[in-house]
C-alpha cells in the first residue's frame, strides 16, 4: 500500500523498516456500507483494521447501539485484540461509510513474534501502553526537559584580550567585568585563561605580574555548537573535566556556557522562587514572588516535567505563599489559636493553573478576637491581589460561614453528611479534602479525626456520598458526535468521577490523605484497590489534566485578558491521533471505574 | 485495414484458442475484476510510451492492495517535457525501470480473464494493445469497464438536466472516496478500485449539484 497508510502512528511506527515493509505488502482495502458489521462478535475477524475514512462504533453483540463502548475514526486501529484472541467479543459496526486498511491476523502474528514493543503494545494494559508513548512518543516528560539546546541556557558574553596584556592588567579586567576567565587573542587564534591559570602562574610558578597572559593561555578550546544540546555540553565538560566550553555559532564565536548555568538551568527555576517566597519580608516581596509562579508552571509544563510532580511542585508552592501571608498578616498571639485550610482541589494539591480559593479557618472554641473576621477580609483580599481568583461559590474565608470553631466545624460537617441536598454534599465533599497549611494544626487534626469515626459503618451515608460521581455520563458516546460537537467537559467527563469515587474510598477507608494519587497508593496497600486498577485510574487521571492543562496554556494564550472562560473543555480536533487514543482508552477506565463504584455501593440505576 | 475491435477479437480468439494464452479468452464468471492504470507519455496513443503500469485486484467489496502490481518500465526515449508535466515522471525516476517485455507478460499473467476496469480505460487498454500485439499477435481479450459509465448511469437518475461532470476528481469527491497517490499509476488504479466498490456496494451519492 502507498502513502495513503500512515507508519507514523503508534504501534506500527514501533517497527522497523523491514517489519514496516512487510505491513505495506500486507494491507488490503475494505469498504463499508453505513451501518454494515465489520466485525461479528463470535466470528473469526481478518486482522487488524485501520480506518483510512470513516467511523466505526465498538458495541456488545446484537444489542443495537445499547452498549457502545467506543467509536474509531481515521488512523484508529481496531480489531487487534479480536484478532489475536481468535474470535471477537464484539461487534464493530460503520457508523458512516468506511474505507479500512486490513492487515491479516497472520502477519500481525509474524509481527508480534519478531517485535517485542509491538507486542507489549497490543497485548499490554493501559498504563503500560502510556509507558511506551512515554518512551517513544515526541514531546514527552524528561526527554524533552533534556533536549534543550545550548541556545536557551545563559550563554555568557567573552571577555576577550589583545595578545600583550599583562596578567594584572587582565586579573583587573575580570574583577570588572565579574568575568572569571578571559579570551587571549593571538594572532587568529583565542586562548582560554581562567583564574585557576592565573594563580598557577603567579604563586605556583613564580611568574611576574606583567607577563602577557596569551603565554599561560590554553589554546585547546572545547568548543559546541550554539545549536547543540545542553545536555552534550554537560557531557562534555564532565568527560575533559573542564567548567567551561566555548560556544561557536558556524564559525564565529558568540560566548561561554559555563558549568554553574547548565547545572543550574537543569535544577529549573523552582528552587529561587521557592527561595523568594522564604524571603519575603513584606506583603509586596511575596506578591512578586507569587506572580513569578504562572511563569514557573508555563516553563514545567513546556520542558514536559511528569505533571504529577508539577502538581506537587506546586501545591507546595501555593502552600508557602499562604503560610507566608498567613505569618505576615495573623498577629503572632493569635497564631496558635487559628488554623487555615485549603480545600478542594487546592486541598488534594491537585491544581495546576492558579485556582480559585477555596480555604478556611479554623479556631479554637471560646477563642474571643474581635478583629478576627476584618483580618480574613483582608486576607481574602491580598490573596486575589496575589492572582489567586476568589471563589465562585464563596467558599473562602472572607465568608463567615467558613469561619468556624473547631465545635461548630464538626458540627456542620455531620450536618452536611446527614442531609442529602445537593449543596451539603458538595460542601462536604470540598471540605474532606481539606489540609492544613497554617497556624495550629491539631485543631484541623481533631476535628477531621472526629468526623471520620463519626461516619464508621454509615453505608447510607457512603451511598449517597457515592452518587455523585456516577451522575454524569462517561462522554464515550460524544466520539459519536465528534464533527458536530467536537469537544467534551473533561471534568465531568473523567476527572471528577475519579476524584469523587477516590474520595468515597478513602473516607470510607479512613485514608488521611487527600491527594488522589496518594488515596489511591493507600486504598492499593489497603487492599481495598487491585494494584492495576489502581495504576490505570491514576495514569488516567494524570492524562487527563495533562490534556486540559495544554488545551488552558493555549486558550489563554490565545485570549486578550489572559483568562480562560472553559476551563475544563477539550476541543477533540486540537488532540492527534495518539493523544486521542490515549483518551478513549483512558474514558474506558473511568467506565469500567464507575461500575465498580455503583455496585460496591449499591447504586443500581 | 481498419478492423473493428469486436470482429478483430473475435479472429484473435479463434487463433489463440490452443494456444499458450489460452485463458485469457475463456470467458469470465467470477466476482472480481482488476483496476489498471498507466502513465504513458502522451495522451495520443500512436505516439504514447508506457511509463508505468499500476493494477490491483477487486475481490467483492475488498480491494486487495496485497496483491497488486506496480510495475515501472525503463525510461523510454521519447520521455519528453510535456509528459513530465502531467506525470512528475523524469527519465530519473525510471532508472531502475524493467523491459517493457517483462511488464507485458506479468501484466498479462496478473489480469488473466477477469474484467478490467479504469478511468477512461479504453485508452490505457489500446495503448497496452499497441505495445501486446508485436510481440503476442493479440490485444488484451478482456472485458473493459468504464468508471467513468458506471458513475454516469447511477448519478443521471439523480441529476436532473444538464451533463454529469465526469472529471476524475469530481466523481472522487462525490463519492467522498480520498485519492490516493494521485498521478502514479498504482495510486490511481487504486482510487478507481475504491470508487468501483463504493460504487458498486454503497448507496447511490446524493448529488450536490
Amino acid at each position: 500500500m502507498p502513502d495513503s497508510f500512515k507508519m507514523d502512528n503508534i504501534p506500527f511506527s514501533l517497527l522497523d523498516e523491514n517489519e514496516q515493509a512487510l505491513v505495506r505488502s500486507n494491507l488490503d482495502l475494505g469498504y463499508y456500507q453505513k451501518g454494515e458489521k465489520i466485525i461479528t462478535a463470535g466470528e473469526v475477524p481478518e486482522g487488524v483494521f485501520v480506518i483510512l475514512k470513516g467511523r466505526v462504533l465498538e458495541s456488545e453483540a446484537g444489542d443495537e447501539q445499547q452498549h457502545v463502548y467506543v467509536h474509531y475514526e481515521d488512523e484508529d486501529y481496531f480489531g487487534g485484540w479480536s484478532a489475536l484472541r481468535g474470535t471477537a467479543i464484539h461487534d464493530f459496526i460503520a457508523e458512516e461509510e468506511t474505507i479500512c486498511h486490513i492487515l491479516p491476523t497472520r502477519v500481525l502474528h509474524e509481527l508480534i513474534q519478531s517485535n517485542a514493543l509491538f507486542a507489549d503494545y497490543f497485548q499490554q494494559t493501559f498504563s503500560a501502553k502510556t509507558e511506551i508513548v512515554a518512551q517513544h512518543g515526541k514531546g514527552q516528560d524528561m526527554t524533552e526537559f533534556m533536549l534543550a539546546k545550548i541556545s536557551s541556557a545563559t550563554v555568557r558574553e567573552p571577555l576577550v584580550v589583545e595578545q600583550g596584556t599583562t596578567i594584572q592588567d587582565a586579573t583587573r579586567l575580570m574583577r570588572e567585568h565579574k568575568a572569571d576567565c578571559v579570551l587571549a587573542r593571538k594572532g587568529g587564534r583565542f586562548g582560554m585563561v581562567t583564574g585557576t591559570d592565573l594563580l598557577d602562574a603567579v604563586v605556583l610558578k613564580g611568574q611576574g605580574l606583567d607577563t602577557d597572559v596569551s603565554e599561560i593561555a590554553s589554546y585547546r578550546l572545547i568548543t559546541a555548537d550554539l545549536e547543540d544540546y545542553l545536555f552534550n555540553a554537560l557531557v562534555m565538560m564532565t568527560q575533559q573535566q573542564i567548567e567551561r566550553v566555548v560556544v561557536m555559532n558556524g564559525q564565529s564565536m558568540v560566548g561561554i556556557v559555563e558549568l554553574t548555568d547548565v547545572l543550574s538551568y537543569f535544577s529549573s527555576h523552582s528552587h529561587v522562587i521557592g527561595l523568594r517566597i522564604e524571603r519575603a519580608s513584606s506583603i509586596d516581596d511575596l506578591r512578586e514572588a507569587a506572580q513569578g509562579l504562572n511563569d514557573l508552571i508555563k516553563a514545567l509544563v513546556s520542558t514536559g516535567v511528569k505533571i504529577r510532580f508539577t502538581m506537587d511542585l506546586l501545591a507546595a508552592m501555593n502552600g508557602r505563599i499562604m503560610a507566608k501571608l498567613f505569618d505576615l498578616m495573623i498577629p503572632s498571639d493569635m497564631q496558635p489559636h487559628v488554623c487555615l485550610i485549603v480545600m478542594g482541589s487546592e486541598g488534594r494539591g491537585e491544581q495546576i493553573m492558579k485556582t480559585d480559593q477555596d480555604n478556611a479557618l479554623i479556631f479554637r472554641d471560646g477563642l474571643s478576637w474581635a478583629q478576627m473576621q476584618d483580618t480574613m477580609n483582608r486576607f481574602s483580599e491580598m490573596l486575589i491581589s496575589f492572582g489567586f481568583p476568589p471563589c465562585p461559590g464563596n467558599i473562602m474565608v472572607s465568608n463567615p460561614e467558613w469561619v468556624n470553631s473547631v465545635g461548630d466545624w464538626t458540627q456542620k460537617l455531620s450536618d452536611w453528611a446527614e442531609t442529602c441536598e445537593g449543596t451539603s454534599q458538595m460542601n462536604l465533599a470540598i471540605a474532606v479534602d481539606a489540609k492544613p497549611v497554617a497556624g495550629n494544626q491539631a485543631l484541623f487534626k481533631v476535628a477531621r479525626n472526629w468526623f471520620l469515626r463519626h461516619l464508621r459503618n454509615n453505608d447510607v451515608f457512603f451511598s449517597h456520598f457515592a452518587r455523585a460521581s456516577v451522575e454524569f455520563d462517561t462522554p464515550l458516546t460524544f466520539f459519536g458526535n465528534i464533527k458536530d460537537k467536537g469537544q467534551l467537559d473533561i471534568k465531568k467527563g473523567g476527572i471528577f468521577p475519579i476524584v469523587h469515587g477516590v474520595r468515597t474510598l478513602a473516607l470510607e477507608h479512613r485514608i488521611l490523605a487527600t491527594n488522589t494519587y496518594k488515596r489511591i497508593e493507600a486504598l492499593i496497600e489497603d487492599g481495598q484497590l487491585r494494584e492495576k486498577d489502581g495504576k490505570d485510574i491514576a495514569e488516567a487521571l494524570s492524562l487527563f489534566i495533562q490534556l486540559r492543562l495544554r488545551q488552558q496554556m493555549r486558550r489563554v494564550e490565545e485570549s486578550d485578558d489572559g483568562f480562560d472562560p472553559t476551563p475544563n473543555l477539550i476541543e477533540l480536533h486540537q488532540l492527534n491521533k495518539m493523544d486521542r487514543d490515549l483518551l478513549r482508552d483512558a474514558l474506558q477506565i473511568v467506565k469500567a471505574f464507575k461500575k465498580h463504584l455503583a455496585l460496591r455501593y449499591h447504586l443500581g440505576g | 485495414m481498419i478492423i473493428p475491435r469486436t470482429i478483430r477479437r473475435l479472429q484473435e480468439r479463434r487463433s489463440h484458442r490452443n494456444g499458450p494464452w489460452a485463458d485469457l479468452f475463456e470467458s469470465y464468471d467470477g466476482d472480481e475484476v482488476i483496476s489498471l492504470d498507466c502513465e504513458t507519455t502522451s495522451l495520443e496513443v500512436s505516439e504514447a510510451e508506457i511509463l508505468s503500469i499500476g493494477a490491483v485486484r477487486i475481490k467483492g467489496r475488498k480491494v486487495m492492495t496485497s496483491d497488486r502490481l506496480d510495475l515501472r518500465l525503463k525510461p523510454p526515449a521519447s520521455l519528453s517535457g510535456d509528459s513530465i508535466k502531467v506525470h512528475k515522471i523524469r527519465a530519473s525516476d525510471l532508472s531502475d525501470g524493467i523491459e517493457l517485455e517483462d511488464a507485458l507478460e506479468q501484466l498479462l499473467k496478473f489480469i488473466g480473464n477477469r474484467p478490467i476496469l479504469g478511468y477512461y480505460v479504453n485508452y490505457d487498454i489500446r495503448v497496452i494493445d499497441k505495445f501486446l500485439r508485436p510481440h503476442y499477435g493479440f490485444g488484451l481479450p478482456n472485458k473493459a469497464i468504464e468508471l467513468s459509465h458506471v458513475y454516469h448511469d447511477i448519478i443521471k437518475w439523480k441529476h436532473i438536466g444538464g451533463d454529469v461532470d465526469l472529471r476524475f476528481d469530481t466523481i472522487a469527491s462525490q463519492l467522498d472516496i480520498p485519492i490516493i497517490q494521485r498521478h502514479t499509476a498504482l495510486g490511481d488504479a487504486i482510487t478507481v478500485a475504491l470508487m468501483y466498490v463504493r460504487l458498486k456496494h454503497g448507496q447511490a451519492p446524493v448529488d450536490t449539484h
